[in-house]
């Protein structure tokens, strides 16, 4: 086996957990999961389209000005699974949103879980889910 | 002929349904076997064809069980996805047979956090990593025809039951060239002509032109179908290697469009 591949399958055994979640359309490394991010506002638009459903939020920031985040949901098939609407959220409706923000784009998030003003539940986010290496990844 | 005309209008008129709610997610599926609850009976024993084979008609998904995980009140459920998803070889003692290049096809695809997968790029379904993919598998099963609709992409894929051979020297595909066999009461699917740069899973274990595939479909009850999938493929594993996907049906339910590529919005955050 090579030197470069055996210094790949370390770096890879040593820095990498796979995280993914079950929406298989991709791997999710733009978003920093450990990067949280909480807002509350006023929804513009819930986007019901494949792959992944969006909510899009107004957000007032700290000078006053609207900024419009775009949150990223499942895709509309596993929400209508789970008995959400395209309609489940209005234009207008006041919500807080708890997710990951992205690594390197203002204002984009992953959302994991969504309440009304007063603190009720929406509905869901994503649960991540983190598999061990496969065998033979880690270091020697 | 106005007759006939006649005929089809009214058998038309009489047809229009009532409006359902929802599409049709709630839609009890017709002749299943159901408790005295009116549940689906999923133990109930496989149903058989006029040939006396099984019927593996029906919507599948990988038997991942759909509980509530989530500590706090804002879940719904947990998302549902099958271990196989990531590393198709997870279950199996020291992982898939990697040779050296492949290993490092997978390794590298790993540190990348699988910014090259087709999948991220909404390329097709490609079996077998479909029968792990998040979306759903109609199989809808005639005497020389197996057709599988794929939600993802509106996708399908055609296996042939009616005695032709595998394709010589095949234009390499998505999902190849697929034929199928019995043995028994098991259905064996044979496939070849895959194209060289397939992905089997999410870290990227490779599946190239030199690969033969074969699994073997048995439903075990009415609610069961086991997937074995053995792949040969000298390129990048160094023996053949098989696992066993368990899928479940899904009834009283229906298949709904994923078409990827009406707003893929994450590639262009990758930069």
């Amino acid at each position: 086996m090579s030197d470069r591949l055996n210094r790949l399958i370390a770096a890879a055994g040593t820095s990498i957990l796979l995280v993914a979640a079950v929406e298989a359309h991709h791997s999710q490394s733009e978003f920093d999961f450990r990067a949280n991010v909480d807002v509350e506002g006023k929804v513009t638009k819930l986007e019901w389209k494949s792959p992944h459903a969006r909510l899009y939020v107004d957000v007032i920031n700290e000078k006053g000005e609207a900024v419009n985040w775009n949150f990223e949901l499942p895709s509309p098939n596993t929400l209508m699974r789970r008995g959400w609407k395209r309609d489940s959220l209005k234009p207008g409706d006041q919500v807080k949103v708890n997710g990951a923000r992205a690594r390197n784009f203002p204002a984009i998030g992953y959302a994991r879980s969504i309440r009304q003003a007063n603190g009720e539940a929406l509905f869901t986010g994503v649960t991540q889910i983190q598999e061990p290496e496969p065998a033979g990844v880690k270091p020697q | 002929m106005r007759r006939a005309l006649w005929t089809v209008s009214a058998v038309a008129a009489l047809a229009v349904p009532a409006v359902a709610p929802a599409q049709w997610l709630d839609y009890p599926t017709p002749g299943i076997p159901r408790l005295a609850s009116g549940a689906p009976n999923l133990t109930a024993p496989a149903p058989r064809t006029r040939e006396g084979k099984p019927d593996f008609s029906g919507m599948w998904f990988a038997n991942v069980p759909s509980k509530d995980a989530c500590k706090g009140e804002d879940c719904i459920q947990e998302e549902r996805m099958a271990r196989e998803q990531i590393n198709l070889g997870i279950k199996l003692a020291g992982g898939l047979p990697y040779t050296e290049w492949s290993k490092a096809q997978m390794v590298q695809r790993r540190l990348n956090k699988g910014r090259e997968d087709p999948h991220t790029y909404c390329k097709p379904p490609n079996f077998p990593r479909a029968w792990t993919l998040p979306q759903y598998i109609k199989l809808v099963q005639t005497p020389g025809l197996m057709v599988m609709l794929h939600e993802f992409n509106a996708a399908y894929r055609e296996v042939f039951m009616d005695g032709r051979p595998l394709p010589e020297n095949p234009n390499p595909t998505w999902n190849g060239y697929s034929t199928a066999h019995w043995e028994g009461d098991t259905l064996v699917i044979r496939t070849n002509g895959i194209r060289d740069d397939m992905w089997l899973d999410i870290q990227g274990s490779p599946i190239t032109e030199a690969a033969q595939v074969t699994e073997r479909l048995k439903r075990i009850s009415f609610g069961i179908m086991q997937v074995e999938i053995t792949v040969i493929d000298p390129k990048a594993y160094t023996k053949p290697w098989s696992v066993t996907i368990e899928m479940a049906l899904q009834a009283d339910t229906t298949m709904l469009e994923e078409i990827c590529l009406d707003d893929e919005q994450d590639v262009k955050l990758y930069k």
